[in-house]
């Protein structure tokens, strides 16, 4: 069963409507016990940072989903859910991660003629052939609404995409893709990410 | 530039109020989800429903069918009408709004426009009504001396992560949008503006098109595509699908 781990902040059910409109069920669940029985997770996310891995301790969700990435199980991460598994964020001061990921989380820089958040649909580019991006074209559109992009320290890119700086906007390293964009809110292509994922064995 | 249909909600229909007016409505259609999911297959990246009895009585009165729509269909929405305190923002945020829309609330308490960005930056959307340039209040009964783009002024500064500008003498009457105001409210801020009111061709369209390097990102549309007097797949091809922002170069 995919859970899609609720840890009060928002959007879960974009992303299992996402799911269940291309076939595929999935729960919405805080429990831990829940969660450390699922077959794939899912963390999505909306909102600060340090509010979103605040939460996920407060609830005891940090170690399970740590744990079930450990073991393997394929895990997707969007938005917060992407940024929550590098080491540290320097959004409103400087917040630790989950630590899945080496690397980093940095504000966008004021740029002339950008706004931050980069907010709106953005072109990808494949730096390496990902599972979970088979069926997508290079240069495909997907829905974006960030204020923080990663800085991955090690090579686990999987696209990048260009807003005023070229930022790493997805990434794979073995059994965890994330990504920056929103498939749940990315028209076809996006539920097909959610389809391959859900259909992942 | 994103084209965004507009969706207003009167009693779970799908209307058109002109120059604000309940009682000057049309019906377009009696199944909003429909109509959504047509703006969807049309091209549409992003959908504006408008809770038009929530804004008059001051609290949502059609979440049902807005929650409805927000599960049939795979592109960001943003809601507005009768948002009027964080609560009914956790509900729309968690049933699956990617923005919500702060009318009246807005101008009545600053405070509680920086409590909501501080909640939710980025999904804090704020409406600024406006005649020639000057701030419109009560229900556009009224024509304040403040400009536009001071109040989108402090408006960026609480937060908010864009600014939707209506023109109140062009909303539902398509005379063609108020391209130089629009233009001049754009170069003021750093937070993009969604234009909205009086597009009533693809020519309207044209002229907005160059000001999306200002930082106008989407111009919402009612009347024209349901009249049928623009045509959303001619407008959504024209403005480049997903072009929000580029580069100036």
């Amino acid at each position: 069963m995919i859970v899609v781990v609720d840890y009060g902040m928002g959007n879960l059910r974009s992303v299992q409507k996402g799911f269940e409109k291309v076939g595929c069920d999935a729960i919405v669940s805080s429990d831990a016990k829940i969660i450390e029985n699922a077959s794939k997770v899912v963390l999505p996310g909306v909102g600060a940072f340090r509010d979103c891995m605040r939460n996920l301790e407060e609830r005891g969700l940090a170690e399970p989903v740590i744990r079930q990435i450990e073991k393997g199980k394929p895990f997707l991460g969007i938005c917060l859910g992407l940024q929550l598994l590098f080491e540290e964020s320097e959004e409103f001061g400087t917040y630790k991660g989950l630590g899945v990921i080496k690397g980093k989380v940095k504000r966008f820089p004021a740029m002339d003629h950008l706004k931050v958040p980069h907010m709106g649909w953005n072109s990808i580019k494949k730096t390496k052939e990902v599972p979970f991006l088979a069926d997508i074209k290079d240069e495909s559109y997907f829905y974006f609404v960030h204020s923080y992009f990663i800085q991955p320290e090690e090579d686990v890119a999987a696209t990048t995409t260009d807003y005023g700086l070229e930022f790493v906007s997805s990434i794979w390293k073995d059994n965890i893709f994330a990504c920056q964009f929103h498939p749940e809110k990315s028209q076809s292509d996006g539920l097909k990410i959610l389809k391959t994922f859900g259909e992942f064995n | 530039m994103e084209i965004i249909p507009a969706i207003d909600l009167k009693g779970g229909k799908c209307v058109r109020l002109e120059q604000g007016d309940m009682k000057r409505d049309t019906v377009f259609s009696s199944d909003p989800v429909s109509m959504a999911k047509k703006w969807e297959s049309l091209g549409a990246t992003r959908l504006h429903l408008v809770d038009l009895d929530g804004a008059f009585k001051g609290k949502p009165q059609n979440q049902d069918i807005i929650e409805d729509i927000i599960d049939a269909i795979s592109i960001p929405v943003q809601i507005g009408g009768g948002i009027r305190d964080i609560e009914t923002i956790d509900e729309y945020i968690a049933i699956g709004a990617d923005r919500v829309i702060l009318g009246t609330i807005a101008q009545k308490s600053p405070k509680f426009v920086i409590k909501a960005c501080d909640i939710y930056h980025e999904r804090i959307v704020v409406g600024i009504d406006a005649k020639d340039g000057k701030v419109a209040i009560k229900g556009w009964a009224e024509v304040t001396s403040k400009s536009a783009m001071e109040l989108a002024a402090e408006y960026e500064d609480y937060g908010v992560a864009a600014i939707i500008y209506t023109d109140i003498s062009r909303d539902g009457m398509m005379q063609g949008p108020n391209i130089e105001t629009t233009r001049e409210l754009a170069l003021s801020v750093d937070i993009p503006i969604i234009a909205s009111g009086g597009v009533s061709s693809i020519d309207d369209i044209k002229a907005l098109l160059p000001l999306v390097n200002d930082g106008v990102e989407g111009v919402i549309t009612g009347k024209a595509i349901y009249s049928g007097s623009l045509d959303l797949k001619e407008a959504v091809e024209l403005a480049g699908k997903y072009r929000t922002h580029y580069s100036a170069d």
